[in-house]
């Protein structure tokens, strides 16, 4: 009989055991008291959020946990929630661990504000972004491994060590930025270094830079107003500029660039070629331009920003003979049209922009039939009004194009309502789009055919957009022919069953007097 | 007397539906690249080949309107009293293989409405009870909506389906023959007959001409439907399992109260699937319909039964009402999805209430009726679902409950009278 509370006496020993191998795996004892730690009104200080990520870590970051528990690099509960509330991938956590600048730079009781890294989550307190740690955990270098010592020097094994690399300015690094773009080439400029990382990173930024007005400015002039690599790439947040969140990304480019050039009191003073003060309006206008709505507002990412026409690191303004090669890089139609024109040799007589002399630069906008035309007012009329007076063929032409086009266009409303009208009524309307596909077409060609400036390069899609039109006007008079017949037949058989109706009404009051 | 007729106009629209059908058949062509196209070819290229498709689809829905008016009107003057209850087990034998008629024929055309439409509809045999994987399986000829289905749909719609109508048409026609039509209970005494051949005979084809008027107008100048959803047979785009199943899809107006009735089933009720239950209710109520003629027990003493009379306005309001909450009817306007619901539940019920009111008014007034019950707890139903915002089937319960107790009451009150009568 005491053989049973001797095995129940056992198992219960087991099972407590059990239970306690399964609350402490991986965990040592400080580590347990630090998750949970309360505070002074009782309440847990490591959240439920962050316990949950706590209890998903694999066995190597919590036996990482527990040894900077132990090294007494984390010793309190808050700072330990502050890196679980990064809830960061494995691979980062372990980066975090490794590094005790990180470590020691993020705890609030050894750090003074200035030199603390905090996760800015609260609005208040929020940190300068380049002491954000979220960001820092965030950038490219980081997830590389190359941190905080890559660029500040030291150890950051070590328990202390704050030996800054020799390229580090100890002081007036704030007063003349030239170092930075020095400092970020030791790297960026070494293509042996950077294929390590990045094979199809370009290794010619600092090059690029040294020959822009950026960088004349900035290393030439010795004016720090003008911009360096932080200024576009943030300090400790750098991202890839494919990651939507970077400055660099194509949509937040316009932004980026806008931070100087939309601020008058940053740009005060710079001027142009010719003398005249850089204007701080291209910005408001990019945005209103048919490229800036469509890259901020429809999200189109094959819409130009600030650098596909300027460049990047040896941005600088097109230049006139610049302005077409920059335009060309989408427009290729139209750009190669508008090199066999008599144009082009007119405007570079004139040392006219190309393109931008019609649609304008940072503010262009969506085209429309009516610029062509030879009324006071459109653009075609008025130029040639005032500088090709003595052609008698440009306003003939301009007329041509003009209506050509706005016919084709009208055909194209008129031939659409009507299809659909006629399917409504249920005649077969696929030859009439068909047609009305080919008219579309050779319309969008015809303006893009315009560039050529010439009645018969013009023609040869001109015309058949004009023969479609015909084709259309055919067919659906056919199928209005076909819609009278179906009446017509309609009548004539009802015509029919009514005589036959009244035929055997006649017949059956006949038969029932 | 224009009741008599209706018969006779849903046997026209089946010829007219026969003669086109064979017409169709020479062109169609089912299989996957086939069924579409050829159907494409025969409405756009084929001469007068739109105006056949324009006629058999007309004529398929005239034919299921008239059928319905035909089976009510022989409902309400009760024609199905004793000896004719298998003509009327016949009739309702040709409106099932008429609504089979309408479900295989519209997949036909292989286009994508057609295709989801029927993904929708056979899913709901699923909820038949243990065999309804199976009987999923038979009817779609496999897993899912592929071209098998439309294969055996095919199958149904041109050999099986018509063999069967016309064995039970004729069934129905001899009975009628032999048995002659029936007369209404308030006639005392039968009038004197009208010979068949030729008043009877020339009327029909008197009306038949005019129906052909009417068909051949639709046709011509509505060649796709009346645009009303559930009755439209454009063609649109081929079916592509691949596609994205659009929004808002709807069956067939004769299938719509049916789809409405599901929908306000819950997917768990009491232990059961809703559809489940759902099926049940409906085999219930069809089943009902059915055995019509031997639940009325007063009829078949050829005695006045206003409670059948009532029960079949009941069903023509229970369904009015279904349908046009199927419609969407008033589900228009700002809001949210639920405020649609709400405020089409109430649209449909205020249309519902106004035409349940002027059959009252009528039956009460022309006809004399006074037994309201089953009517006014279907009234009771859709008030409580579209004013009050009772759910569906909680306002159905208290309807029913409401009606049964009132029934019960006037029960125990005419068999107290009867035996005050005695004493």
């Amino acid at each position: 009989m005491r053989t049973i509370p001797i095995i129940v006496g056992i198992l219960l020993i087991l099972a407590a055991t059990f239970a306690a191998e399964q609350s402490s795996a991986g965990t040592s004892p400080e580590l347990a008291a630090m998750l949970d730690a309360k505070d002074k009104d009782g309440k847990p200080i490591i959240t439920q959020e962050q316990r949950t990520y706590f209890n998903g870590l694999n066995d190597n970051l919590k036996e990482l946990l527990n040894q900077v528990v132990q090294k007494k690099v984390v010793t309190r509960p808050e700072h330990l929630g502050l890196l679980l509330a990064l809830q960061l991938r494995p691979q980062k956590m372990e980066l975090v661990l490794q590094n005790n600048c990180i470590l020691c730079h993020s705890d609030s009781e050894t750090q003074s504000s200035e030199d603390l890294f905090t996760l800015g989550s609260d609005s208040h307190h929020s940190p300068p972004s380049h002491m954000n740690l979220k960001e820092i955990v965030e950038d490219t270098h980081f997830r590389r491994g190359l941190s905080c010592a890559g660029c500040h020097g030291g150890d950051p094994t070590a328990a202390f060590g704050h030996a800054f690399v020799k390229e580090w300015p100890e002081s007036g690094r704030q007063a003349n930025r030239e170092w930075i773009v020095q400092f970020c080439a030791r790297c960026h400029s070494d293509p042996t270094f950077m294929h390590q990382f990045n094979p199809a990173l370009p290794t010619d930024q600092l090059a690029k830079f040294k020959s822009s007005p950026h960088g004349l400015t900035l290393l030439e002039k010795h004016d720090s107003r003008a911009p360096q690599c932080i200024s576009c790439h943030g300090v400790h947040g750098i991202r890839p500029a494919k990651d939507p969140q970077s400055k660099v990304y194509a949509q937040r480019v316009p932004e980026t660039c806008g931070a100087c050039h939309a601020n008058a009191t940053t740009m005060a003073g710079f001027t142009r070629a010719d003398g005249s003060p850089l204007p701080t309006t291209q910005l408001a206008e990019y945005r209103t331009s048919v490229h800036g709505r469509a890259l901020l507002e429809r999200g189109d990412l094959g819409a130009p920003a600030c650098n596909t026409c300027h460049g990047n690191h040896a941005a600088s303004p097109p230049g006139v003979a610049g302005v077409s090669r920059s335009c060309s890089l989408c427009h290729s139609a139209n750009a190669s049209l508008f090199d066999g024109s008599k144009h082009k040799q007119a405007f570079d007589s004139h040392n006219w922009p190309e393109c931008g002399k019609c649609h304008g630069d940072h503010a262009i906008a969506k085209t429309h039939d009516s610029m062509l035309s030879s009324a006071p007012g459109a653009l075609c009329g008025d130029c040639h009004r005032q500088y090709a007076k003595d052609d008698p063929k440009c306003i003939p032409t301009a007329d041509y194009f003009h209506q050509t086009i706005t016919r084709m266009d009208e055909a194209q409303t008129r031939f659409g309502a009507i299809s659909e009208k006629l399917a409504a009524k249920g005649l077969d309307v696929e030859p009439i789009n068909n047609q009305l596909t080919d008219l579309t077409d050779n319309l969008k060609k015809s303006r893009t055919y315009v560039h050529s400036f010439s009645r018969d390069t013009f023609q040869q899609v001109a015309l058949p957009g004009e023969e479609a039109i015909q084709r259309t006007d055919t067919l659906v008079d056919k199928a209005h022919e076909e819609y009278k017949y179906r009446q017509v037949g309609l009548a004539a058989s009802i015509a029919l069953i009514g005589f036959l109706i009244l035929a055997i009404y006649l017949k059956l009051r006949q038969l029932e007097k | 007397m224009g009741w008599y007729y209706l018969g006779g106009i849903t046997m026209f629209f089946f010829i007219v539906q026969v003669v086109t059908g064979v017409l169709l058949l020479m062109y169609f062509q089912p299989g996957e690249a086939t069924a579409y196209e050829s159907i494409r070819f025969l409405t756009t290229k084929v001469p007068f080949g739109w105006l056949i498709r324009s006629v058999h689809s007309w004529s398929a829905h005239l034919m299921i309107i008239s059928l319905v008016l035909h089976m009510f009107s022989t409902m309400m003057l009760k024609a199905y009293r004793p000896p004719r209850e298998l003509t009327w087990v016949s009739g309702y034998i040709l409106f099932l293989l008429t609504l089979g008629f309408g479900f295989s024929g519209y997949l036909l055309p292989w286009n994508k409405l057609a295709f989801f439409a029927t993904t929708v509809g056979t899913n709901i045999v699923r909820s038949v009870p243990l065999i309804g994987d199976w009987l999923l399986q038979v009817l779609r000829g496999g897993q899912d909506v592929t071209i098998n289905t439309l294969y055996r749909f095919f199958a149904a719609h041109v050999v099986i389906l018509p063999l069967a109508f016309v064995g039970v048409i004729s069934l129905h026609l001899l009975f009628i023959q032999r048995q002659g039509m029936a007369l209404p209970i308030s006639a005392k005494v039968a009038p004197r007959g009208m010979k068949f051949f030729p008043s009877f005979a020339l009327r029909d084809v008197l009306l038949w001409l005019a129906c052909l008027m009417l068909l051949v107008t639709l046709a011509v100048f509505l060649p796709y439907g009346p645009g009303i959803p559930g009755m439209d047979w454009e063609l649109g785009s081929k079916a592509d399992a691949m596609a994205p199943a659009y929004a808002g899809i709807k069956p067939e107006w004769y299938f719509l109260w049916e789809y409405q009735l599901l929908k306000e089933f819950p997917p768990h009720f009491f232990g059961l699937e809703g559809p489940q239950v759902c099926l049940l209710l409906i085999t219930v109520l069809l089943a009902i319909w059915a055995i019509i003629p031997w639940l009325d027990q007063r009829a078949r003493r050829d005695k006045p039964s206003p409670a059948f009379s009532d029960f079949g306005w009941a069903a023509i309001l229970f369904l009015t009402y279904l349908t046009l909450m199927g419609w969407d009817i008033g589900a228009s306007g700002p809001g949210n999805d639920l405020a649609l619901v709400h405020r089409s539940a109430r649209v449909c019920a205020s249309w519902t209430l106004v035409a349940g009111a002027v059959v009252i008014a009528i039956r009460y007034w022309r006809f004399e009726h006074r037994w309201f019950v089953l009517t006014g707890a279907a009234l009771l139903q859709m008030a409580l679902h579209g004013f009050v915002g009772v759910s569906y089937l909680l306002a159905g319960v208290i309807s029913v409950v409401i009606a049964a107790i009132a029934i019960t009451a006037s029960y125990f009150m005419r068999s107290r009278a009867d035996e005050k009568g005695g004493i």
